[in-house]
Protein backbone atom coordinates (compact mmCIF):
# COMPACT_ATOMS: atom_id res chain seq x y z
CA UNK A 1 0.00 0.00 0.00
CA UNK A 2 2.27 2.51 0.94
CA UNK A 3 4.92 1.44 -1.80
CA UNK A 4 2.16 2.38 -4.18
CA UNK A 5 1.89 5.81 -2.68
CA UNK A 6 5.41 6.40 -2.52
CA UNK A 7 5.67 5.30 -6.40
CA UNK A 8 2.77 7.37 -7.36
CA UNK A 9 3.74 10.42 -5.35
CA UNK A 10 7.70 10.55 -6.88
CA UNK A 11 6.13 9.53 -10.81
CA UNK A 12 3.83 12.42 -10.22
CA UNK A 13 5.81 15.23 -8.96
CA UNK A 14 8.72 14.19 -11.39
CA UNK A 15 5.41 14.89 -14.13
CA UNK A 16 4.81 17.92 -12.49
CA UNK A 17 8.63 18.71 -12.20
CA UNK A 18 8.78 18.37 -16.59
CA UNK A 19 5.85 20.22 -16.80
CA UNK A 20 7.37 23.20 -14.95
CA UNK A 21 10.96 23.10 -15.68
CA UNK A 22 12.76 21.09 -18.65
CA UNK A 23 16.12 22.04 -17.16
CA UNK A 24 16.07 21.30 -13.81
CA UNK A 25 14.04 18.00 -13.99
CA UNK A 26 17.30 16.72 -16.35
CA UNK A 27 19.35 17.88 -12.85
CA UNK A 28 16.89 16.11 -11.05
CA UNK A 29 17.17 13.04 -13.11
CA UNK A 30 21.36 13.16 -12.98
CA UNK A 31 21.34 13.55 -9.14
CA UNK A 32 18.78 10.51 -8.96
CA UNK A 33 20.51 7.99 -11.29
CA UNK A 34 23.84 9.24 -9.78
CA UNK A 35 22.68 8.39 -6.13
CA UNK A 36 20.55 4.97 -7.26
CA UNK A 37 24.00 3.61 -9.61
CA UNK A 38 26.22 4.41 -6.48
CA UNK A 39 24.18 2.94 -3.95
CA UNK A 40 22.82 -0.30 -5.86
CA UNK A 41 25.92 -2.66 -5.83
CA UNK A 42 26.54 -2.01 -2.00
CA UNK A 43 23.19 -2.78 -1.26
CA UNK A 44 22.48 -6.02 -3.38
CA UNK A 45 25.38 -7.23 -1.86
CA UNK A 46 24.25 -6.30 1.97
CA UNK A 47 21.00 -7.81 1.05
CA UNK A 48 22.05 -11.10 -0.59
CA UNK A 49 25.05 -11.29 2.33
CA UNK A 50 21.53 -11.04 4.88
CA UNK A 51 19.52 -13.50 2.98
CA UNK A 52 22.85 -15.87 3.17
CA UNK A 53 23.04 -15.83 6.58
CA UNK A 54 19.67 -15.61 7.78
CA UNK A 55 19.53 -19.08 5.45
CA UNK A 56 22.08 -20.87 7.22
CA UNK A 57 20.67 -19.40 11.02
CA UNK A 58 17.21 -21.66 10.53
CA UNK A 59 14.55 -20.11 12.46
CA UNK A 60 14.81 -22.78 14.97
CA UNK A 61 17.89 -21.45 16.02
CA UNK A 62 16.63 -17.74 16.86
CA UNK A 63 13.50 -19.27 18.45
CA UNK A 64 16.03 -21.19 20.77
CA UNK A 65 18.11 -17.76 21.66
CA UNK A 66 14.74 -16.07 21.94
CA UNK A 67 13.12 -18.83 24.32
CA UNK A 68 15.80 -19.13 27.03
CA UNK A 69 14.22 -19.42 30.69
CA UNK A 70 16.56 -16.36 31.72
CA UNK A 71 14.44 -13.03 30.93
CA UNK A 72 17.07 -11.03 30.86
CA UNK A 73 19.29 -12.91 28.72
CA UNK A 74 16.82 -13.80 26.34
CA UNK A 75 15.96 -10.00 25.77
CA UNK A 76 19.10 -9.00 25.15
CA UNK A 77 19.20 -11.93 23.01
CA UNK A 78 16.52 -10.79 21.50
CA UNK A 79 17.78 -7.22 20.93
CA UNK A 80 20.77 -8.45 19.78
CA UNK A 81 19.71 -10.92 17.36
CA UNK A 82 17.18 -8.11 15.91
CA UNK A 83 20.04 -5.83 15.71
CA UNK A 84 22.52 -7.99 13.32
CA UNK A 85 19.62 -9.41 11.02
CA UNK A 86 16.85 -7.79 8.78
CA UNK A 87 14.24 -10.31 9.18
CA UNK A 88 11.18 -9.56 6.22
CA UNK A 89 7.58 -8.82 8.47
CA UNK A 90 6.77 -12.22 6.95
CA UNK A 91 8.66 -14.28 9.03
CA UNK A 92 9.63 -11.93 11.66
CA UNK A 93 5.61 -11.61 13.34
CA UNK A 94 4.86 -15.77 12.53
CA UNK A 95 8.53 -16.45 14.54
CA UNK A 96 7.37 -13.61 17.14
CA UNK A 97 3.73 -14.86 17.10
CA UNK A 98 4.44 -19.11 17.46
CA UNK A 99 7.22 -17.79 20.06
CA UNK A 100 4.49 -15.64 22.37
CA UNK A 101 2.51 -19.27 22.03
CA UNK A 102 5.08 -21.45 23.30
CA UNK A 103 5.30 -19.45 26.13
CA UNK A 104 8.62 -17.50 25.56
CA UNK A 105 9.22 -14.28 27.04
CA UNK A 106 7.49 -11.53 25.93
CA UNK A 107 10.41 -8.74 26.92
CA UNK A 108 12.11 -10.64 24.29
CA UNK A 109 9.97 -10.63 21.20
CA UNK A 110 9.25 -6.67 21.89
CA UNK A 111 13.15 -6.05 21.95
CA UNK A 112 13.84 -8.24 18.87
CA UNK A 113 10.75 -6.67 16.78
CA UNK A 114 12.12 -3.11 17.77
CA UNK A 115 15.40 -3.89 17.36
CA UNK A 116 14.63 -5.41 13.88
CA UNK A 117 13.40 -2.38 12.20
CA UNK A 118 15.47 0.74 14.20
CA UNK A 119 18.59 -0.34 14.28
CA UNK A 120 20.50 -1.39 11.46
CA UNK A 121 23.77 -3.55 11.61
CA UNK A 122 23.89 -4.91 7.82
CA UNK A 123 22.63 -0.82 6.61
CA UNK A 124 25.51 0.62 8.66
CA UNK A 125 27.76 0.98 5.92
CA UNK A 126 25.30 3.08 3.85
CA UNK A 127 24.12 5.36 6.83
CA UNK A 128 27.86 6.21 7.59
CA UNK A 129 28.44 7.13 3.90
CA UNK A 130 24.82 8.95 4.52
CA UNK A 131 25.85 10.84 7.58
CA UNK A 132 29.15 10.22 9.07
CA UNK A 133 30.14 7.72 11.32
CA UNK A 134 29.26 9.55 14.79
CA UNK A 135 26.05 9.67 13.76
CA UNK A 136 25.46 6.54 12.23
CA UNK A 137 26.93 4.56 16.06
CA UNK A 138 25.57 7.25 18.43
CA UNK A 139 21.92 6.87 16.83
CA UNK A 140 22.07 3.02 16.18
CA UNK A 141 23.41 2.39 19.83
CA UNK A 142 20.98 4.37 21.49
CA UNK A 143 18.53 3.15 19.20
CA UNK A 144 19.54 -0.33 20.88
CA UNK A 145 19.23 1.09 24.50
CA UNK A 146 15.93 2.56 23.68
CA UNK A 147 14.63 -1.04 22.58
CA UNK A 148 15.57 -2.59 24.88
CA UNK A 149 13.79 0.44 27.49
CA UNK A 150 10.86 -0.39 25.61
CA UNK A 151 10.95 -3.93 25.80
CA UNK A 152 11.21 -4.07 29.40
CA UNK A 153 8.35 -0.88 29.79
CA UNK A 154 6.17 -3.05 28.07
CA UNK A 155 7.10 -6.45 30.45
CA UNK A 156 5.61 -4.41 32.94
CA UNK A 157 2.94 -3.11 31.46
CA UNK A 158 1.56 -6.11 29.80
CA UNK B 1 41.82 -5.77 -16.03
CA UNK B 2 37.95 -4.86 -16.09
CA UNK B 3 37.36 -7.93 -14.37
CA UNK B 4 40.35 -6.37 -11.54
CA UNK B 5 38.56 -3.24 -11.43
CA UNK B 6 35.15 -4.58 -10.72
CA UNK B 7 36.63 -6.53 -8.06
CA UNK B 8 37.67 -3.67 -6.56
CA UNK B 9 35.28 -0.97 -6.91
CA UNK B 10 32.78 -3.72 -5.13
CA UNK B 11 34.51 -5.55 -2.81
CA UNK B 12 31.38 -6.61 -0.78
CA UNK B 13 29.57 -8.17 -3.74
CA UNK B 14 32.58 -10.06 -4.75
CA UNK B 15 32.97 -11.39 -0.93
CA UNK B 16 29.15 -11.86 -0.96
CA UNK B 17 29.53 -13.79 -4.89
CA UNK B 18 31.94 -16.30 -3.70
CA UNK B 19 30.56 -17.16 -0.44
CA UNK B 20 27.16 -17.92 -2.57
CA UNK B 21 28.91 -20.08 -4.85
CA UNK B 22 30.91 -22.02 -1.65
CA UNK B 23 27.53 -22.33 -0.30
CA UNK B 24 26.10 -24.05 -3.55
CA UNK B 25 28.75 -26.73 -3.15
CA UNK B 26 28.72 -27.16 0.75
CA UNK B 27 25.05 -27.15 0.94
CA UNK B 28 21.98 -27.01 -2.16
CA UNK B 29 19.23 -26.42 0.66
CA UNK B 30 21.00 -23.17 1.94
CA UNK B 31 22.10 -21.98 -1.39
CA UNK B 32 18.04 -22.41 -2.21
CA UNK B 33 16.53 -20.98 0.76
CA UNK B 34 18.97 -18.17 0.05
CA UNK B 35 18.23 -17.50 -2.89
CA UNK B 36 14.41 -17.37 -2.25
CA UNK B 37 15.04 -14.57 0.63
CA UNK B 38 17.48 -13.01 -1.55
CA UNK B 39 14.52 -12.65 -4.47
CA UNK B 40 12.70 -11.33 -1.93
CA UNK B 41 14.82 -8.59 -0.21
CA UNK B 42 15.65 -7.56 -4.68
CA UNK B 43 11.91 -7.28 -4.81
CA UNK B 44 11.55 -4.72 -2.32
CA UNK B 45 14.80 -2.76 -3.57
CA UNK B 46 13.45 -2.20 -6.92
CA UNK B 47 9.77 -1.69 -5.76
CA UNK B 48 11.29 1.43 -3.74
CA UNK B 49 14.53 2.63 -4.27
CA UNK B 50 14.00 4.21 -7.84
CA UNK B 51 10.82 6.04 -6.49
CA UNK B 52 13.01 7.28 -3.18
CA UNK B 53 16.17 8.18 -5.23
CA UNK B 54 13.79 10.88 -7.66
CA UNK B 55 12.04 11.96 -4.20
CA UNK B 56 15.14 12.83 -2.65
CA UNK B 57 16.38 14.89 -6.42
CA UNK B 58 12.92 16.63 -6.43
CA UNK B 59 13.70 17.26 -2.44
CA UNK B 60 17.46 18.49 -3.35
CA UNK B 61 16.31 20.46 -6.74
CA UNK B 62 13.17 22.40 -6.31
CA UNK B 63 12.29 22.88 -2.11
CA UNK B 64 13.89 26.21 -1.44
CA UNK B 65 16.03 25.71 1.55
CA UNK B 66 14.23 28.55 3.70
CA UNK B 67 11.28 26.22 3.55
CA UNK B 68 12.73 22.95 5.05
CA UNK B 69 15.17 25.08 7.66
CA UNK B 70 11.71 26.68 8.94
CA UNK B 71 9.95 23.49 9.02
CA UNK B 72 12.43 20.58 9.91
CA UNK B 73 15.55 23.51 11.33
CA UNK B 74 16.62 23.91 14.59
CA UNK B 75 13.97 26.81 15.25
CA UNK B 76 12.03 24.32 13.85
CA UNK B 77 10.37 23.27 17.65
CA UNK B 78 7.88 20.46 18.65
CA UNK B 79 5.98 20.95 15.44
CA UNK B 80 9.33 19.95 13.32
CA UNK B 81 9.72 16.96 15.25
CA UNK B 82 6.16 16.06 14.67
CA UNK B 83 6.30 16.54 10.92
CA UNK B 84 9.18 14.27 11.00
CA UNK B 85 7.70 11.77 12.44
CA UNK B 86 4.84 11.83 10.24
CA UNK B 87 6.43 11.83 7.24
CA UNK B 88 8.56 9.11 8.53
CA UNK B 89 5.64 6.57 8.98
CA UNK B 90 3.78 7.47 6.02
CA UNK B 91 6.90 6.28 4.49
CA UNK B 92 7.43 2.77 3.09
CA UNK B 93 10.20 0.69 3.06
CA UNK B 94 13.40 -0.01 4.92
CA UNK B 95 15.48 1.26 6.79
CA UNK B 96 17.84 1.76 4.33
CA UNK B 97 15.30 3.67 1.98
CA UNK B 98 15.19 6.90 4.63
CA UNK B 99 19.12 7.51 4.11
CA UNK B 100 18.12 9.39 0.85
CA UNK B 101 15.41 11.30 1.36
CA UNK B 102 16.47 12.53 5.37
CA UNK B 103 20.37 13.17 3.50
CA UNK B 104 18.57 15.36 1.18
CA UNK B 105 17.00 17.46 4.14
CA UNK B 106 19.84 18.01 6.25
CA UNK B 107 21.32 19.79 3.18
CA UNK B 108 18.79 21.75 3.12
CA UNK B 109 18.99 22.75 7.15
CA UNK B 110 17.29 20.01 8.87
CA UNK B 111 17.93 19.44 12.31
CA UNK B 112 20.06 16.60 13.38
CA UNK B 113 17.48 15.56 15.82
CA UNK B 114 14.68 15.84 12.88
CA UNK B 115 16.98 14.10 10.82
CA UNK B 116 16.94 11.06 13.04
CA UNK B 117 13.29 11.25 13.94
CA UNK B 118 12.50 10.89 10.24
CA UNK B 119 14.74 7.47 9.90
CA UNK B 120 13.67 6.06 13.42
CA UNK B 121 9.99 6.64 12.17
CA UNK B 122 10.48 5.44 8.95
CA UNK B 123 12.05 1.77 10.11
CA UNK B 124 9.75 1.81 13.13
CA UNK B 125 6.26 3.21 12.49
CA UNK B 126 4.54 2.12 10.18
CA UNK B 127 0.73 1.92 10.04
CA UNK B 128 0.61 -0.47 7.78
CA UNK B 129 2.77 -2.72 10.05
CA UNK B 130 1.05 -2.49 12.67
CA UNK B 131 -2.34 -3.96 11.71
CA UNK B 132 0.16 -6.99 10.65
CA UNK B 133 1.59 -7.05 13.96
CA UNK B 134 -1.27 -6.79 15.71
CA UNK B 135 -3.11 -9.76 13.82
CA UNK B 136 0.12 -11.61 14.95
CA UNK B 137 0.72 -10.42 18.12
CA UNK B 138 -2.70 -9.07 19.39
CA UNK B 139 -3.34 -5.54 19.63
CA UNK B 140 -2.78 -4.66 23.28
CA UNK B 141 0.87 -5.61 22.51
CA UNK B 142 1.24 -3.42 18.99
CA UNK B 143 -0.50 -0.65 20.52
CA UNK B 144 1.32 -0.64 24.11
CA UNK B 145 4.45 -1.04 21.51
CA UNK B 146 3.82 1.69 19.58
CA UNK B 147 2.61 4.14 22.53
CA UNK B 148 5.95 3.29 23.77
CA UNK B 149 8.67 3.61 20.75
CA UNK B 150 6.48 7.41 19.78
CA UNK B 151 7.30 9.18 22.93
CA UNK B 152 10.91 7.81 22.75
CA UNK B 153 11.35 8.92 19.22
CA UNK B 154 10.14 12.02 19.53
CA UNK B 155 11.03 13.05 23.24
CA UNK B 156 14.13 10.68 23.56
CA UNK B 157 16.34 9.84 20.57
CA UNK B 158 15.46 12.47 18.29
CA UNK B 159 16.31 15.23 20.88
CA UNK B 160 19.72 13.27 22.28
CA UNK B 161 20.94 12.67 19.05
CA UNK B 162 20.75 16.91 18.88
CA UNK B 163 22.59 17.16 21.72
CA UNK B 164 25.07 14.37 21.23
CA UNK B 165 26.03 14.80 17.80
CA UNK B 166 27.05 18.34 16.03
CA UNK B 167 27.30 19.30 12.77
CA UNK B 168 31.19 19.04 12.07
CA UNK B 169 30.27 15.34 12.52
CA UNK B 170 28.34 14.64 9.77
CA UNK B 171 29.04 14.00 6.05
CA UNK B 172 28.74 17.28 4.24
CA UNK B 173 27.39 18.16 0.75
CA UNK B 174 29.87 17.93 -1.80
CA UNK B 175 29.74 21.05 -3.66
CA UNK B 176 31.93 20.74 -6.57
CA UNK B 177 32.63 24.46 -7.10
CA UNK B 178 33.63 24.97 -10.65
CA UNK B 179 36.42 26.71 -11.10
CA UNK B 180 36.93 30.31 -12.56
CA UNK B 181 37.89 30.98 -15.65
CA UNK B 182 38.15 26.78 -16.27
CA UNK B 183 35.71 25.57 -19.57
CA UNK B 184 32.59 24.97 -17.56
CA UNK B 185 33.01 27.83 -15.88
CA UNK B 186 32.11 29.78 -19.49
CA UNK B 187 30.13 27.06 -20.46
CA UNK B 188 27.75 28.14 -17.65
CA UNK B 189 27.91 31.36 -18.79
CA UNK B 190 27.19 30.69 -22.17
CA UNK B 191 23.70 30.63 -23.28
CA UNK B 192 24.34 27.10 -24.88
CA UNK B 193 22.32 28.14 -28.24
CA UNK B 194 25.05 26.51 -30.31
CA UNK B 195 24.32 29.16 -32.77
CA UNK B 196 27.62 29.84 -34.42
CA UNK B 197 27.60 33.53 -34.04
CA UNK B 198 30.80 33.70 -32.15
CA UNK B 199 32.57 31.95 -35.04
CA UNK B 200 33.16 28.62 -33.73
CA UNK B 201 30.77 25.56 -34.21
CA UNK B 202 29.66 25.34 -31.17
CA UNK B 203 29.18 26.89 -27.40
CA UNK B 204 31.74 23.92 -25.71
CA UNK B 205 34.30 25.13 -28.74
CA UNK B 206 33.77 28.50 -27.85
CA UNK B 207 33.96 27.93 -24.00
CA UNK B 208 37.45 25.96 -24.55
CA UNK B 209 39.31 28.79 -26.50
CA UNK B 210 37.92 31.35 -23.74
CA UNK B 211 39.00 29.35 -20.67
CA UNK B 212 42.97 29.01 -22.69
CA UNK B 213 42.34 32.84 -23.08
CA UNK B 214 42.41 32.81 -26.79
CA UNK B 215 39.61 35.14 -27.35
CA UNK B 216 37.06 37.71 -25.74
CA UNK B 217 33.48 36.82 -24.17
CA UNK B 218 32.09 39.56 -26.37
CA UNK B 219 32.31 37.61 -29.14
CA UNK B 220 29.20 36.13 -27.73
CA UNK B 221 25.98 37.94 -28.58
CA UNK B 222 23.62 36.81 -26.74
CA UNK B 223 26.45 37.59 -23.55
CA UNK B 224 26.31 41.10 -24.82
CA UNK B 225 22.94 41.26 -24.81
CA UNK B 226 22.54 39.71 -21.41
CA UNK B 227 25.37 40.94 -19.08
CA UNK B 228 26.07 44.11 -20.47
CA UNK B 229 22.49 45.83 -21.30
CA UNK B 230 23.97 49.31 -21.69
CA UNK B 231 27.76 48.49 -23.18
CA UNK B 232 25.99 46.84 -26.05
CA UNK B 233 24.00 50.03 -27.27
CA UNK B 234 27.39 51.91 -27.70
CA UNK B 235 29.64 49.46 -30.07
CA UNK B 236 26.09 49.04 -32.65
CA UNK B 237 25.86 52.83 -32.58
CA UNK B 238 29.31 53.44 -33.17
CA UNK B 239 29.11 50.40 -36.02
CA UNK B 240 26.57 52.70 -37.64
Amino acid sequence: MNTIILIALAAFFLIWSVIKDRKKTKRVWKIARGTFLSMISELVAIMALVALVLAYTPPSTIKYLLGNTNSFLSSVYGALIGTVTIIPAFIAFPLAKSLYHSGANLVAIAAFITTLTMVGFATMPIEIRHFGKKFTLYRNFLSFLLALVIAFGMGMIL
Amino acid sequence: MKLKKFVKDNKLLTITFVLYVATFFYNRGIFISSLEMAKYFFIQLIEIMPAVMIISALISVWVPQEVIIKHFGKASGFKGRLLSLLIGSFSAGPIYAAFPVAQSLYFKGASIANVTIIISAWAVIKWVMFMVESSFLGLAFASVRYALTIPAILFVLGPLMGKLVHDEDMVHEEKHEVEIGSVEYYLNLLPNKNCGACGHKNCANFAKLLSEGKVSMDKCIFFKKGEEEEEKEVPVLEER
